[in-house]
């Protein structure tokens, strides 16, 4: 062998070798790890490292494993003292007012806080590759963010054969409140293979007049569920609801659906569930397995 | 009833007064969610940061959080005792003119419109609504005397008009637009009791006790209006400029305390009337005696919300209206005989 070939190849060795000590060094850093935000929890969980959480807040119930941590206080308003004594090494929370100005008291303390803002598919990748880097394990939050995406892509590309079907999306009935054009549902709803028939409006989730409703020409109703509640007992209030609407094309069909809130409503790794639960309302003929999948309304066509 | 304050008994009531403040910033420093030891405070921050929890939980989450709580209570008590006087209505409130409105209209803006520069250490959130309620409080004033007639009568009547105009405008605006961001500016709004930083903090201690230190200087000529503005101004009392000094300064502290905590509800009525009740009306020791213990008031009502449900914590509102109000209606039953009437 070439002695220079040789000594590069020494080289090169020693350099990987030193990088794979960094890299171990700073993911064995971090050790105890609080998320005030349910999405980033299940983002922390997905990334295997459930085991060094060490505080979610009240509201973070997702996985099972979660719900056992030690609380933090509630999501609109986390409870600063708590955080400090749970010594971490490091917060990941979002950036709105509330959650902004106990970020500032911890950077105060001296703690490592990530500060996250996710509110589109894109900004959910965001989110997992920094707390990937945050956490010292961006070797698992890549593959994560690209199983993700490809995951939704392979919804996209199924759903793309198929003729749009117009949604609306419900987000609760009294008082009548839509999911709008500006938000992540209406890109579920697109990649899923439909089309969001409320028209752009200022609101993030408007509410809407019943004139709205009757001239929207919807296909498909799908109504997030709300809090606790049995999801039959929800369905079958929601079918009474919109009965009065016979002359939608959605009710009449009795395609108006309830679904479970959490895989939809939360931009975190569970997203790809929603999204395939979503498609599957949709377009059922593509979608759905042989086995029968409980979603919703049981009608026979 | 003014001869029978003495400089002495004056002293020797604020002198209580402040004992009673500094021994419930005191306990309440040593109340929370968590268990903390004195002496691990006293042992310093240690060398890395998180090292020693007990002292970043008492240097940096409660000591700036009671001090807060304190500057927001002696600041709204004391607004709503000086409104309370050049109003002439008991039911006047630190919030009567306008301010919560104006201050809520400047948060929404700030919200709506991504403003990020601020404002004497203050979040783009406190600077706005400093600024809209000092601005609202400008335009009822104005409104007011544009009208004539009665001083008293026709700023209260503009600022009720302007308080349910923005009300409307804000109402407007949420119907428009709605997210994330807007609904955490409408909850930090209904007052919420943080920490901040000690810059922040001295910047406006500096202008609460300041203002507060002004309106003291003024209060026996606040004592001379309480008779009503003819007999004031036959005492040698100019009551239109003592009511436009008077109201500048209410509006002034309570525009940041606003700013700080958002709007805390009932500290301004409760407070001066419990006082008054049990210390009688000369605004002489009124004023100073109701700033002290509206701080202590908000104090305890803060540990309580922040500890009760722990590790929830509950807005300082509920509790100030909870404790606050049966707390008064007791006094009242009490002490209304005592007294006489209310003022």
């Amino acid at each position: 062998m070439n002695h220079r070939l040789h000594r590069v190849l020494v080289i090169v060795f020693t350099i990987a070798l030193v990088l794979l000590a960094i890299e171990y060094a700073f993911a064995s850093e971090i050790q105890r790890i609080v998320s005030l935000s349910p999405n980033l929890t299940e983002i922390v969980f997905a990334l295997g490292l459930g085991d060094r959480v060490v505080g979610v807040s009240n509201n973070c119930d997702w996985p099972v494993e979660a719900k056992q941590k030690p609380k933090m206080g509630t999501f609109w308003q986390p409870n600063t003292e708590a955080i400090i004594a749970a010594k971490p090494d490091l917060v990941v929370c979002e950036s709105f007012l509330q959650h902004k100005e106990v970020a500032e008291t911890l950077k105060r303390v001296g703690l490592p806080v990530v500060s996250l803002h996710a509110e589109s598919i894109e900004e959910l990748y965001n989110a997992i590759t920094q707390i990937g880097s945050a956490a010292g394990c961006s070797d698992k939050a890549e593959p994560l963010a690209a199983k993700i995406k490809s995951e939704l892509n392979q919804i996209r590309i199924k759903a793309s054969s198929a003729k749009k079907v117009k949604v609306l999306w419900v987000m609760e009935t009294e008082k009548l409140r839509v999911a709008g054009i500006k938000t992540f549902i209406n890109e579920i709803i697109e990649l899923a293979g439909g089309q969001n028939v409320i028209a752009p409006t200022g609101d993030q989730y408007p509410s809407v007049g019943t004139e709205t409703i009757l001239t929207s020409g919807a296909e498909v109703i799908i109504q997030s569920a709300m809090g606790t509640e049995d999801i039959t007992k929800q369905q079958e209030a929601a079918d009474k609801f919109w009965n009065r609407f016979a002359n939608l094309p959605a009710v009449k069909d009795k395609k108006v659906y309830v679904i479970e809130a959490d895989t939809v409503l939360r931009l975190g790794p569970r997203l790809p569930d929603g999204a395939m639960a979503v498609a599957k309302l949709l377009h059922p003929e593509l979608f759905s397995q042989p086995k029968d999948q409980n979603q919703g309304d049981q009608t026979h066509k | 009833m003014t001869e029978l304050l003495t400089p002495k008994s004056l002293i020797s009531k604020i002198a209580l007064c402040l004992a009673v403040l500094v021994v419930v910033m005191f306990v309440c420093s040593l109340v929370g969610t968590q268990k903390i030891s004195l002496s691990a405070v006293f042992a310093g921050p240690g060398d890395t940061p998180g090292q020693n929890t007990d002292y970043d939980i008492f240097v940096r989450v409660r000591i700036p959080r009671i001090i807060l709580a304190a500057l927001v209570g002696a600041a709204l008590a004391a607004s709503g005792v000086v409104l309370q006087a050049i109003l002439r209505n008991p039911l006047a409130e630190p919030y009567i003119l306008g301010i919560s409105s104006g201050a809520a209209l400047g948060v929404m803006t700030a919200a709506i419109a991504g403003i990020s520069w601020s404002f004497v250490g203050g979040s783009p959130m406190a600077a706005m609504a400093f600024l809209f309620a000092i601005g609202t409080v400008w335009l009822v004033w104005f409104t007011g005397h544009l009208a004539g007639g009665s001083t008293v009568t026709s700023l209260l009547l503009a600022g009720v008009v302007i308080n349910a105009f923005f009300s409307a405008v804000i109402m407007l605006m949420t119907s428009l637009i709605d997210s994330e961001q807007l609904r955490s500016t409408i909850m930090w709004l209904m007052g919420s009791i943080g920490e901040k930083d000690f810059s922040t903090l001295l910047a406006s201690a500096i202008f609460i006790i300041a203002g507060i230190a002004v309106l003291f200087t003024i209060s026996q000529k606040l004592n001379v209006l309480a008779f009503g503005a003819g007999e004031a101004r036959s005492l040698g009392v100019n009551p239109r400029k003592i009511t436009l000094v008077a109201f500048a300064l209410a509006s002034f502290i309570t525009a940041v305390a606003v700013g700080l905590s958002g709007l805390v509800g009932f500290v301004g009525l409760v407070v001066p009337h419990s006082v008054r009740l049990v210390f009688g009306p000369d605004h002489r020791q009124l004023l100073p005696t109701s700033a002290l213990l509206g701080a202590a008031f908000v104090v305890i009502c803060d540990t309580i919300a922040r500890t009760i449900i722990a590790p929830a914590q509950l807005p300082v509102g509920v509790i100030t209206a909870i404790i606050g109000g049966p707390v008064f209606l007791i006094l009242l039953s009490r002490y209304s005989k005592k007294v006489g009437n209310l003022r």
